[in-house]
């Protein structure tokens, strides 16, 4: 192991930051896509059955493969009419593979979401609106808060997904865990010890998200427990 | 009765279809400030109906409905300056689960009326006096009795300084010996004068409290009198077949 430890640390940080990226944008796909399948616009509505039904019945690391060869030979056909002695464009790995998993995990979270709003109790949704409260002022102060709480059990499991998922983007490229482990193994000839260290960090990384994920169950469940 | 002031709310043939069912059917009502009503009927029979109308929580098919100068139309600025000057009870509560008590009386001052938080929360330790809870403010509502719950709600609706109060079946959904902590509040509320049209089956309060008590079946207005001719020499068949229903025990 020695003389390795210093390449494993940066790609531990790298799949950190592709698990920050790659959530930010996941909430977003799925809360765009709940708001979609939930509106009364047609179109809305069949945009996003096709995302869903498109990414979650791929496998991801082929959408990780289309999303950044097909952006990387579109980027190059557009750049050559520019100039024409460019050989190759493409958007970096680490955005590519950050999209490719948002856009496959936030998938499944549209169908997350989508059914923890339709979970929220009507009533209070009419308080607000017999309240005055605005449309918008109902959604972000009442709908929003009673929908994510019962999101909360399943978001932990998308969360997790996210984390494992970043060991497909080493295929096209990034310089992440596994892509460290596999030329440690070249020149060490220790695959095992060199795998297994990549698993340890990983669940290292995984216990973590599965702690925040409770102690957030737990704050958002706090008016359900008897006073203290 | 006096006539001599105008009405606050003024309903004109108003009807309600929810597809091939009438839940209204050409009701004319008209209440003046400070009036207290009591809507009583058999399940079904458009009393609910008729109180979400008055502040557009559902939308009137047909007819004319003006509160407080302001006719509902599609016009959103009429249905807000409705709103603001309605508070509804609701028979489950409705409060926001999420939210302590104090922040559930606080979040509509804040957020509609732009009042600031010190005074928003003083207004809500106020009201939660006024209803007898005021140690409670810290609490979520599930921590809460059902009775205290719904005098949460009340206290919520007043927060916004309303002219009407409207109560849809207040008491419908609470253990029989909550029942009167809610009922002695409304009480209060109407001896100050507030304006209040209530769905409730509780007789005893229409006898006490009410000026006028409306008998609906079907959707239609079929009686309204003062209590003591109402609960003594009901004119209509129904009215008089319905009260011997529900008094019977």
């Amino acid at each position: 192991m020695t003389g390795w430890w210093d390449d494993y640390l940066w790609a531990a940080l790298t799949v950190a930051k592709v698990f920050v990226c790659s959530l930010v944008f996941m909430v977003v796909f799925g809360l765009s896509g709940a708001a979609a399948k939930l509106s009364s616009s047609k179109p809305a509505q069949a945009v996003a059955n096709a995302y869903t039904v498109f990414f979650r019945g791929t496998p991801e690391i082929l959408v990780v493969l289309l999303l950044y060869f097909g952006s990387a030979v579109t980027l190059t056909a557009v750049g050559r009419l520019f100039d024409p002695s460019i050989r190759f464009l493409d958007i970096p790995p680490f955005w590519a593979g950050t999209i490719a998993i948002a856009l496959v995990v936030g998938a499944y979270a549209t169908e997350t979401f989508r059914g923890a709003f339709l979970g929220v109790s009507p009533g209070s949704i009419e308080a607000a609106r017999a309240l005055g409260m605005s449309g918008l002022q109902t959604f972000v102060y009442i709908r929003i808060p009673e929908m994510w709480r019962l999101a909360l059990p399943p978001f932990g499991n998308h969360m997790l997904s996210l984390v494992k998922d970043t060991a497909l983007i080493s295929i096209i490229g990034l310089e992440e865990m596994l892509f460290v482990a596999k030329q440690a193994t070249s020149t060490t000839g220790k695959p095992f010890t060199m795998y297994i260290v990549v698993g340890l960090i990983y669940l290292a990384f995984s216990t973590l998200v599965t702690g925040l994920t409770m102690a957030l169950e737990h704050h958002a469940n706090r008016h359900l427990r008897a006073p203290t | 009765m006096s006539t001599q002031t105008s009405p606050i709310i003024r309903l004109v043939s108003v009807g309600k279809r929810f597809g091939d069912f009438e839940a209204l059917v050409d009701v004319d009502l008209e209440v003046r400030p400070g009036e207290r009503i009591v809507i009583c009927g058999p399940s079904g029979s458009g009393k609910s109906t008729l109180i979400r109308c008055i502040n557009r929580m559902e939308k009137h098919t047909s007819g004319t409905i003006v509160v407080n100068g302001h006719e509902l139309t599609d016009d959103l600025r009429d249905i807000d300056a409705v709103r603001r000057e309605i508070g509804m009870v609701f028979q489950s509560f409705n409060l926001f689960p999420h939210m302590t008590v104090l922040r559930n009386l606080t979040i509509a001052q804040r957020l509609v009326r732009k009042t600031p938080k010190a005074e928003a929360e003083a207004v809500a330790m106020h009201f939660l006096e006024r209803v007898r809870i005021p140690e409670q403010a810290a609490k979520y509502p599930a921590q809460l009795s059902g009775g205290q719950q719904q005098r949460v709600a009340i206290a919520r609706a007043l927060c916004m300084k309303p002219r009407i109060m409207l109560f849809d079946e207040p008491t419908s959904a609470l253990d029989p010996e909550m029942i009167s902590e809610v009922l002695e509040v409304m009480v209060d509320l109407a001896g100050d004068g507030m304006t209040m049209v209530c769905v409730t089956h509780e007789m005893g309060f229409a006898r006490s409290v009410a000026d006028r008590v409306i008998f609906m079946d079907r959707g239609r207005l079929v009686e309204q009198a003062d209590p003591e001719t109402f609960f003594t020499r009901p004119q209509n068949e129904r009215t008089a077949l319905f009260l011997r229903q529900i008094l019977r025990h």
